[in-house]
């Protein structure tokens, strides 16, 4: 499921207090069944949650301390993180990249490494905030790819992730939620949001539901 | 229980790999010490004189009063920065969230953030005094060292209350605490660091005796340079316990109510 909408619509909000990281001034939620205001223990159990800008590792600390440091503060054994580690790194393409102190990787391998990260615990729900910013095109296809064909489709994890990236969200998503200043606009299927904004695209759809007006091709002509 | 135990090493462990890719600062303390203790016997032979002996303990060296009081006021200095230390850093390196959606609780987080920095201080205090043993004739054959871990878990337990109530401040406020500043230099003049209290005037005397390093130093000070045991130095150990049972749920509540302020006013991260 993806979260739509402009600059300060409310997806980083929200998807913080599913991760138990703020708390609503009102409303309730349900993550995996479990209360994220009332029940903030079990919630964190089910999750995995991967932030789009601090990635939060120690810098002096190579990948696999950093993985292994949190994989046991998510009660995971030795045995059981030096599995998934190496079975993760090897489908996230960062083998090479587990030994080498967090401060000399890419900005695109950390984003891997936060999400290797937020996977290793086998969480059944993933929240996901602007996951593939820092990657490159490719990158973020196998990225892409990876979550659905993977994360969602084999292990069956719920995600749900915030994404400016609007063909992103029509091959990730199957249902999409359009914030607007913190109100739910609309949440529906792409397809079904397209045909009911009468659009041609999820981006035409999207500035219809946000009171934006949509600019023809010819409207935009070379200065 | 256990697993608790195991979070609180891993948080050890954490901080001694991140601590052995800096090995420069390691050498230049071990020389901070010399240095300081050092400074401590020259001082001592400078002011030496028949008030100050009179004032003293008996059969103490002014040198080994003060190097005594000097290095364990680093615990009352290292517990109120060990915590707000650990959140500034957590909040910097961008790892307060990631720790705060793990399934460990915020207490394992402060207290296993704060081993590393009490026993690295429980090392200096050491090097200081092996320095002033080795070079400085400094008493050491005279010290029950089951008293003074005694009253060294006895401090810390004391002094932590206070690191806590101090981090709570830095999460709501954002900026450090400035009665940290003002108990660190309060307890400088009344604890009792490099004079005894009973020189001070009386109402002087009755502000050292509410604050918990007053207790600690006359304790360590008792097991180290008196070969004290533990039964002898009971009343200030149990008062600093007495001071740990009222400090550290009072912080502790106050750290959860903190936190949970920041995470509805969202300004958990905030600089």
């Amino acid at each position: 499921m993806a979260l739509l909408g402009t600059n300060g619509a409310g997806k980083t909000t929200l998807l913080r207090i599913l991760a138990t990281l703020l708390v609503p001034t009102s409303g309730a939620a349900l993550v995996a069944g479990y209360d994220p205001v009332h029940d903030p223990a079990a919630v964190r159990r089910h999750l995995g949650h991967h932030a789009g800008t601090d990635l939060g590792f120690y810098p002096r600390l190579t990948g696999r301390e950093n993985l292994r440091f949190f994989g046991r503060l998510n009660y995971l054994s030795d045995a059981v993180l030096r599995t998934r580690i190496a079975e993760l790194a090897e489908r996230f393409e960062l083998v090479g990249a587990l030994d080498r102190q967090v401060r000399t990787l890419s900005a695109g391998t950390l984003q891997r490494l936060s999400l290797l990260r937020a996977l290793l615990h086998q969480p059944k729900v993933l929240l996901l905030d602007e996951p593939t910013r820092s990657l490159d095109a490719i990158g973020a296809s196998e990225f892409r790819r990876f979550l659905k064909t993977e994360v969602h489709l084999h292990h069956g994890t719920s995600i749900l992730f915030a994404s400016h990236i609007l063909p992103e969200i029509e091959f990730l998503a199957d249902r999409v939620v359009v914030l607007k200043e913190g109100s739910l606009v609309a949440f529906d299927t792409p397809s079904a949001l397209k045909s009911g904004t009468g659009s041609s695209s999820l981006e035409e759809a999207f500035f219809r539901l946000t009171g934006h007006s949509v600019h023809s091709p010819e409207e935009v002509r070379p200065v | 229980m256990t697993q608790t135990l195991r979070n609180l090493v891993l948080f050890f462990e954490r901080d001694v790999r991140i601590a052995r890719t800096y090995r420069g600062p390691f050498v230049l303390e071990l020389l901070e010490a010399l240095f300081g203790a050092a400074l401590f016997y020259y001082v001592a032979r400078f002011v030496d004189s028949p008030e100050l002996r009179q004032a003293l303990p008996q059969g103490t060296s002014y040198f080994a009063y003060s190097l005594v009081g000097f290095v364990f006021f680093d615990y009352l200095n290292a517990a109120l920065d060990t915590f707000d230390r650990s959140i500034l850093e957590a909040r910097d390196a961008g790892t307060l969230e990631p720790l705060l959606t793990t399934q460990v609780s915020l207490t394992t987080i402060l207290i296993g953030s704060a081993i590393y920095p009490f026993v690295v201080t429980t090392l200096r205090i050491a090097v200081y005094l092996a320095w002033g043993a080795f070079l400085f004739d400094f008493p050491l054959r005279a010290a029950n060292w089951l008293t003074v871990v005694v009253v060294l878990l006895a401090s810390l337990l004391a002094f932590s209350g206070l690191g806590i109530l101090s981090s709570a401040y830095l999460l709501l406020f954002k900026r450090g605490n400035p009665a940290k500043w003002l108990i660190l230099g309060v307890s400088s003049v009344v604890g009792g660091m490099l004079f005894p209290v009973s020189i001070l005037p009386d109402w002087l005397q009755v502000i050292a005796h509410l604050n918990p390093i007053t207790y600690a130093l006359d304790a360590m000070r008792a097991a180290l340079l008196d070969d004290a045991t533990v039964p002898s130095i009971a009343r200030p150990v149990l008062i600093l316990l007495f001071f740990a049972v009222i400090l550290l749920p009072v912080s502790l509540a106050t750290f959860h109510w903190a936190l949970l302020r920041t995470k509805v006013t969202g300004t958990l991260t905030h600089r």
